[in-house]
């Protein structure tokens, strides 16, 4: 905005003001009437839908679904799409990239559109962003929250050959909560993690597998994988050699 | 009959009197109250334009349901499972209390939400309020921060594996990200200082930092103004005259072209002289 135009919106602005009404009682009475409707909705909603209580906290089982608040959804499902299948969409898209320039676009904003004008119509740009963003939040939050949570009860994944291997990692697979972020033959959620189900033709070896296991962040960096250093070691064994022939030896 | 006499002052009424202007001869607070409550606002004002002071009501209400919770919550990685427990099945009202606290965050949420999209829709951004739209956006931030460290307090399987998939995805950041990991942590592991480190932060560190933006954010309103509907009636009449007028001009410029024909780019002046000759 140039100058002139700046003492423009300065002295119309004034004039509006000049012929205004006092903030109190006016807008105090608008606020005060929307301020009571939001505070009884809450106290509706917590009647009506009562907050219930969860599992406590086991960091030693890892049988769990790793879901954040509603509105982190946006952000939960950027993973689900970054997960490094391929060098376009690596994970720090997701993590780190795409929100941080959401943050910064948004702060920087009224310095990016300085243009003069308010009205809707004739801000296409600002109005294409705007819902852009919007659309993309909402889509995103939409995914979020009606994505499968993991692997429902009953559900189990039909490998070949069953062995003792392929059953008890199966079982472990399950038991551990690894469907609420992988997926194996289409049984699990579709991320944040990657899809396992071919895991073995990338042939990092078991020792890898169990190392990656019990230190996520030591193998991939920048891996949001929970640690599961506290399963017993013979089950770290057993999912090691599980994994390392997912898609090769077991099909 | 325009005044009444109501008698000589009661000694309350001459108490009260002294003490306000004792109150305001130190602190200006009468001047105060003028120029944030009976300062003029544009005509017209929408209801959408309620949003903030909605949140802001919220956040008052988040304040109140939580230091209520805070007076029974235990942040102790040993109780507090069991303190959330305790609230919900048996402190008198104490199901309610947390309820509208959980349900008060989402809402606090939507409503912070809805209220950028309006300023956003309205390019109520624009200047002068620009430092407006910035307090509002780290006010944003810090709501969400409460969502997340408020999430871990309940100490839940759901709520605790979600927080290390969040703080590991923070500690994957590049140059800051380990550190901030660290720090949010209290160390490389997850453990009973991480809880307590939440509640901290929950409790003392990010609430102070809205109260603060909370203030500086109505400080800019109060100085700025609300700003107008882009389509108040004023605004509208203004919009029309102006198109009036340009009308008008079009239409005296075009008879004028009839007339006189004014070669382009050269000045009109040295064509009325050629015709004084």
């Amino acid at each position: 905005m140039k100058k002139s135009q700046q003492e423009a919106y300065k002295q119309d602005y004034a004039a509006a003001k000049k012929d205004g009404k006092p903030f109190f009682p006016y807008a105090i009475y608008k606020d005060s009437l929307i301020a009571l409707l939001a505070i009884g909705i809450v106290i509706t909603l917590a009647i009506v839908a009562r907050v219930e209580i969860g599992e406590p906290v086991n960091p030693a089982s890892s049988d769990f679904i790793p879901r954040p608040e509603w509105y982190f959804f946006f952000l939960f499902e950027l993973l689900r799409i970054f997960k490094n299948q391929n060098v376009l969409t690596p994970v720090i898209m997701g993590t780190f990239i795409i929100p941080n320039i959401l943050i910064l676009l948004m702060i920087i904003w009224p310095f990016i559109d300085r243009g003069p004008e308010r009205r809707i119509w004739k801000r296409p740009i600002s109005m294409a962003v705007g819902t852009l963003v919007i659309a993309f939040m909402g889509y995103m939050t939409y995914l979020g929250a009606t994505a499968p949570e993991g692997i429902g009860s009953g559900e189990t994944i039909e490998l070949e050959p069953q062995d003792e291997i392929s059953t008890r990692g199966t079982e472990l697979f399950i038991a551990n909560g690894c469907g609420s972020c992988h997926m194996i033959k289409g049984v699990g959620a579709a991320g944040p993690g990657p899809n396992l189900t071919n895991e073995g033709g990338k042939n990092r070896g078991v020792q890898w597998q169990i190392d990656h296991l019990k230190n996520p962040q030591s193998k991939i960096p920048g891996s949001s994988m929970p640690a599961f250093a506290s399963l017993p070691q013979q089950d770290l064994e057993v999912l090691g050699e599980y994994l390392n022939n997912l898609g090769t030896k077991y099909k | 009959m325009t005044t009444k006499d109501i008698g000589p002052k009661g000694p309350v009424v001459k108490t009260g009197e002294a003490v306000v202007d004792y109150v305001d001869d130190r602190s200006g607070v009468k001047t105060g109250a003028r120029w944030f409550l009976f300062r003029n606002i544009p005509k017209g004002t929408s209801w959408f334009q309620t949003l903030g002071f909605t949140a802001m009501a919220l956040f008052g209400l988040q304040a109140i349901t939580g230091i209520v919770l805070a007076m029974y919550y235990k942040p102790d990685t040993n109780t507090a499972f069991r303190s959330i427990e305790y609230i919900t099945d048996e402190v008198t009202w104490g199901w309610l209390v947390r309820g509208m606290h959980k349900w008060g965050a989402s809402a606090m949420i939507v409503v912070v939400f809805l209220h950028m999209g309006r300023v956003f829709i309205w390019g109520a951004y624009k200047y002068p309020r620009e430092l407006t739209w910035v307090t509002g956006a780290v006010l944003l931030f810090m709501t969400m921060f409460m969502g997340l460290t408020g999430y871990l307090l309940v100490w839940d399987q759901k709520a605790y594996w979600a927080t290390v998939v969040a703080v590991n995805i923070t500690a994957s950041a590049p140059i800051l990200g380990p550190y901030v990991g660290d720090i949010l942590r209290a160390g490389p592991e997850f453990g009973p200082n991480t809880l307590s480190r939440f509640y901290s932060i929950h409790m003392l560190v990010i609430p102070g930092g809205i109260a603060t933006f909370i203030g500086l954010h109505l400080y800019f309103i109060t100085r700025l103004g609300i700003s107008e509907p882009p389509w108040s009636k004023r605004r509208l009449r203004i919009e029309r005259d102006e198109e009036d007028a340009r009308r008008r001009a079009a239409r005296e410029r075009q008879s004028l072209a009839g007339r006189t024909v004014v070669p382009a780019g050269e000045p009109a002046v040295p064509a009325r002289a050629e015709v004084a000759e």
